[in-house]
């Protein structure tokens, strides 16, 4: 359904000391730098699969979702979506895709909800009979209902994010491209539209990538991730793969009676860590100690601390998705093990 | 034939969407008109003031420079009725990344920039130009002809396109550029000349009105032939000439802008 191929992103950028001085400077001598906001990326997406598109802060998620719904032209490489190219022929293309920025509304700002629609109907073409039928399954699965004849400015920001699912699905496109759909929502309205989602994916089989920074979405929604960061693809696998194989890790947290008996723990040479497989970090009060749970059971662990010096309160934590995540984003783990 | 149905279609349909949306603010309608009669009859009695000190202005007497002035007023309140938008891409739209949103959907995209947006204040100004050119035609000493009439009010829609063409040309440097609402600005303040006799400014200005930047033509030379009929070729042809080649550059310049387009962050 998704090939991407190789896919690269220049921008050119204008360097500028600082203060007005600097942009005068750069008025009339630019000093031009090649940023890579996406350094050859490739990866493909079967149809009626939820992809999970994750990357932190400035990664290039955003620019690779551009280049697929044929906002940004690639500097090289390709991606073929349901067999086009969305730069070539952009206006066939979009028909077949619904497109979701989270930080942005393609509603009517002024008009009640439902003039949106009404002109999303004749902007995509879509047949009186058809309308009707897909406004009724949006309305089901989105609960439209209550606020579709308030004007898009009076909306919270869940109706709105509802709304805009609902606008970019109107057309019944093969894939859905979701940025950050949940952002700035509440726990309640996030499950919604999760639940939302997951039915549509469900019962359309539309194929849907989905960038978001709660990692409870990627969780509940989708089986596989792609990981990228400073535009290269770190990641690619199902999520129970990078569990298994990054869950090993144990976090033991404990609080000192006296800082200074951090220096008796020699975990390293007692049980042999490599660098990877274990840090220490201490704010002055806690301290935190993530470890490899197969080098060191964490029985082992908590009767060396305890051994050898006297803690105030002390728990083992399990390392989780959002751990795993924290830890592959600050490149703590080594992805080509 | 099927694409051009579509395209009034989807006009209509943007149309009545800024109708409703102007009727959720009325008080902000209302007021924007009365601001632009304002803007005219303040422009008017500027004129009237001139002519009260001198009967005639290079050969121009009070009610043809009057015309002239009411002539200038139609092709540039159509243009700022329904093409008004292309200001926001030049000034804020491609800086802010809202260009994205054109670009996801199944129409052109300088087809939908340009109808979205009903900038209803300019009926003011379209009005304005309408009833100046009714109030004078009879007192005008016009030769009446048939041919006249048709070219006159032919040429109102290429006349149009100039001022478009000159916005689209403009507004698509922003592409590259991010920001080029002031380019557009500097253009289009030069239309200010079109309105009086080309004949009134020296040598530079008029080469300016004339073949730089050609406002000229959106008033000045198409009124002049219909006053005097002289020179169709000039006077209208290259209305249309201008207007058709301006046009096609604000497009190509637009179609290769797209393909710069770097958005913005979210």
């Amino acid at each position: 359904m998704i090939h991407v191929d190789n896919l690269r992103k220049e921008f050119k950028k204008v360097n500028k000391e600082p203060g007005l001085k600097g942009s005068f400077k750069a008025l009339f001598k630019p000093n031009y730098e090649i940023v890579t906001a996406v350094d050859g990326i490739s990866f493909d997406v079967p149809k009626g699969e939820i992809l999970g598109f994750i990357g932190p802060n400035g990664a290039g998620k955003s620019t690779v979702i551009k280049m697929l719904t044929g906002i940004l032209t690639p500097t090289s490489g390709q991606c073929i979506i349901n067999e086009q190219n969305p730069t070539q022929n952009r206006k066939k293309y979009v028909k077949e895709i619904g497109v979701v920025f989270g930080q942005r509304t393609q509603l009517w700002w002024d008009l009640p909800l439902r003039e949106t629609y009404a002109v999303l109907k004749e902007i995509y073409e879509v047949e009186e009979s058809e309308y009707k039928k897909r406004m009724e399954f949006l309305n089901e699965v989105l609960e439209l209902d209550d606020f579709i004849t308030s004007p898009v400015r009076t909306l919270s920001l869940g109706q709105r994010m509802r709304a805009d699912i609902a606008a970019s699905m109107l057309h019944n496109p093969k894939v859905l491209f979701l940025d950050e759909p949940t952002i700035g929502l509440d726990v309640v309205v996030k499950d919604n539209i999760r639940k939302a989602i997951e039915k549509i994916n469900a019962e359309e089989q539309t194929t849907v990538i989905l960038t978001t920074h709660d990692l409870a979405d990627i969780e509940l929604l989708s089986k596989r991730i792609v990981m990228i960061d400073k535009g290269n693809k770190v990641f690619d696998g199902k999520i129970a793969d990078l569990k298994s194989k990054y869950g090993q890790m144990r976090e033991l947290v404990f609080i000192l009676e006296n800082i200074k008996d951090l220096e008796k723990l020699e975990y390293k040479s007692h049980f042999k860590f490599k660098d990877d497989d274990l840090s220490v970090t201490n704010d002055g009060i806690s301290v935190k100690v993530r470890f490899n749970n197969s080098v060191a059971p964490v029985a082992d662990m908590l009767s060396y601390t305890l051994s050898k010096i006297s803690v105030k309160d002390i728990s083992v934590k399990d390392a989780d998705i959002e751990e795993i995540i924290r830890r592959l984003y600050k490149q703590e783990v080594d992805l080509n093990d | 034939m099927k694409q051009i149905k579509r395209a009034f279609r989807m006009h209509r349909i943007f149309v009545a969407q800024e109708l409703k949306r102007m009727m959720e603010y009325k008080g902000d309608f209302i007021i924007g008109i009365i601001g632009f009669l304002f803007v005219q009859a303040s422009n008017l009695l500027f004129l009237t003031l001139i002519f009260s000190n001198i009967p005639s202005l290079m050969g121009w007497d009070y009610t043809q420079v009057v015309f002239i002035y009411g002539f200038s007023l139609i092709p540039k309140g159509i243009d700022h009725l329904f093409f008004d938008n292309l200001w926001s891409i030049g000034h804020f739209t491609v800086r802010k990344g809202d260009f994205d949103k054109y670009l996801t959907r199944p129409i052109n995209t300088l087809f939908h920039v340009m109808v979205e947006k009903l900038q209803i204040d300019a009926l003011g100004e379209f009005l304005m130009g309408v009833a100046l050119v009714c109030v004078t035609l009879p007192k005008l000493q016009v030769e009446w002809s048939v041919l006249r009439v048709v070219l006159i009010l032919a040429v109102i829609p290429f006349a149009t396109l100039i001022y478009t063409g000159i916005k689209i040309a403009t507004a698509a440097i922003a592409f590259w550029t991010k920001k080029s609402g002031d380019i557009t600005y500097m253009f289009y303040m030069v239309n200010d000349f079109a309105k009086y006799p080309v004949g009134i400014y020296n040598r530079a200005i008029q080469t300016i009105i004339t073949y730089i930047i050609p406002f000229a033509f959106t008033a000045f030379y198409p009124a002049y032939f219909f006053l005097t009929g002289e020179n169709p070729l000039f006077n209208i042809g290259m209305t249309v000439v201008i207007s058709v080649v301006l046009m096609s550059i604000g497009i190509l310049i637009w179609n290769r802008g797209i393909k710069a387009y770097e958005s913005a962050g979210a």
